[in-house]
């Protein structure tokens, strides 16, 4: 595998064109309805706190906002994501939104809020909790998830495939193609970690 | 761009308000193109002295392409096209059109379609209707007219839609409180708006006041590019200088000048005719360049923009 040293410098932006960007998220004071959605924590409450800023701010509007804290998970403390499209579709037009969790989740929710006929102007996505992925098998369409690692595994076929930097907004989800597709036995000895 | 227009013969001229004259063109040695809902083409009009070029809607059913409709409005402070429509053109004349393009169409996902006319601004959605009808879409047409002037079509549209028309005659006292339309809306609805600037403006502020997205609020405005002072407009590559008129665009005088700039709205909002700018400082008059290219003076919209020096060289 190649280091860092071995790398011609580059002078071109390397990344994905489709390989979704994180600027930072800031209230819109505008909309009539703030509605802050996180995943129920699993690693320490990272959605929670990366919310927190945004919910203290629209708290502390002069104007008489209408904040909506919704928790997902599967407890029944919290809303279900099959419970969350009849929530959402009760809301304003006016309404924003913030979403914090895993990657697939926060695109999981986006999906739901503009099926609802919503706009993703609406949607303000915070950075994904961690480097967790869902991989979209281009060979047999599976869906593998977590992948924190490449290559990976396919759940469907068990094909090694090559994580992708390539992200698909209909699956939300990273695209995999088999690493070892010409020689089987010329899989890499390392995997990368993603990040 | 002469070698892809389109010959039209006038087929029949009607007037369908005070100030509104409806042009129905058909084929004469090729068939016209299809085209979409919401569509333009920019017609070519033989002056005595100059050439006009004016962008007008298509307002008639894109699935009937025997003939096409536009409807021009005589406009009180008129730079020569549409008084040339109305006092020229005469059934049986030939008349040059772009292909049709389009830069208003409808937004099919959407729930809901509330469209919003001004004046003559309907014809857009005329071309719209007979769409929304046959896909069974969920719209509301809110036409706003003087009936002294403008409000072509009113009965028809009336009869034909129903409770899903409504209709505000400001020469009869009859005003559209934009605030209550916009208010009631729910997620899933998308607005368009054809009519005049301040139309648009009202529109636009009070969605932003509501804190409606903006990316629902569509519109179009065909704007003819207002006067300005003159000044020259060198050509980089030859030297060529050309003078602007103040009552002429800098894309007419090009094209008189007979240089060729690809452009389709001419109403400073699509962004065909952007071009480079060498020397001088452009006077910035369209809706599609962004607040930042705008700044770095490096290019600019000759179909509506100017010079605020004396001179511009431009890259062609």
């Amino acid at each position: 595998m190649q280091t860092n040293a071995d790398k011609p410098e580059l002078t071109l932006n390397p990344g994905v064109k489709s390989r979704p960007q994180y600027p930072p998220v800031s209230l819109n004071p505008a909309a009539q309805c703030q509605v802050f959605i996180a995943r129920k924590n699993t690693t320490g409450d990272k959605a929670g706190a990366l919310l927190k800023p945004l919910m203290d701010e629209a708290e502390k509007s002069e104007k008489s906002l209408n904040i909506i804290p919704l928790v997902v998970g599967e407890d029944g403390d919290v809303i279900s994501m099959s419970q969350l499209p009849q929530t959402i579709s009760s809301l304003p037009l006016a309404s924003s939104f913030y979403l914090a969790g895993t990657e697939a989740f926060i695109w999981d929710v986006a999906k739901l809020i503009c099926e609802a006929g919503f706009i993703m102007e609406q949607v303000h996505l915070l950075p994904p909790v961690n480097n967790e992925r869902r991989l979209f098998c281009t060979h047999c369409y599976a869906i593998t998830e977590p992948v924190t690692h490449s290559p990976a595994v396919c759940s469907g076929c068990g094909r090694h495939l090559l994580v992708r930097d390539h992200f698909s907004k209909i699956h939300r989800a990273y695209v995999g193609v088999q690493i070892d597709a010409e020689d089987p036995a010329d899989l890499p000895e390392e995997s990368e970690e993603l990040c | 761009m002469s070698k892809s227009m389109i010959p039209v013969r006038v087929a029949s001229v009607r007037d369908v308000a005070p100030k509104i004259r409806e042009f129905r063109f058909t084929a004469v040695d090729q068939a016209l193109p299809a085209f979409s809902a919401g569509s333009h083409v920019m017609v070519e009009m033989q002056g005595a002295e100059k050439t006009y070029r004016n962008a007008y809607s298509l307002m008639s059913d894109p699935a009937d392409i025997s003939s096409y409709g536009i409807a021009v409005r005589l406009q009180d402070e008129s730079r020569g096209g549409s008084v040339f429509m109305h006092t020229q053109v005469q059934e049986g004349d030939v008349l040059n059109i772009a292909p049709p393009a389009n830069l208003f169409a409808p937004h099919w996902a959407a729930k809901k379609h509330i469209l919003i006319a001004g004046g003559v601004g309907i014809t857009p959605f005329m071309s719209y209707l007979p769409e929304m009808k046959r896909r069974n879409a969920d719209f509301e047409l809110h036409y706003l007219y003087r009936s002294a002037q403008t409000g072509a079509y009113r009965q028809q549209l009336s009869e034909a839609l129903g409770e899903k028309y409504f209709s505000y005659d400001s020469d009869h006292g009859q005003q559209c409180i934009v605030h209550q339309l916009l208010a009631q809306l729910s997620p899933g609805a998308h607005v368009y708006i054809c009519g005049p600037e301040s139309l648009i403006e009202a529109v636009k502020t009070e969605a932003a006041t509501l804190g409606i997205p903006a990316g629902i609020i569509h519109y179009e405005e065909f704007a003819a590019p207002k006067p300005g002072k003159a000044f020259t407009v060198s050509l980089a590559s030859s030297g060529q200088q050309i003078a602007v008129d103040g009552e002429s665009s800098m894309l007419e005088a090009l094209e008189e000048a007979g240089v060729e700039v690809a452009n389709m709205c001419r109403g400073g909002v699509c962004g065909q005719c952007v071009t480079g700018v060498k020397e001088g400082i452009p006077e910035h008059r369209d809706d599609f360049l962004s607040a930042a290219e705008k700044a770095s003076g490096q290019c600019v919209m000759p179909c509506v923009s100017r010079a605020v020096t004396d001179s511009l060289t431009l890259d062609l």
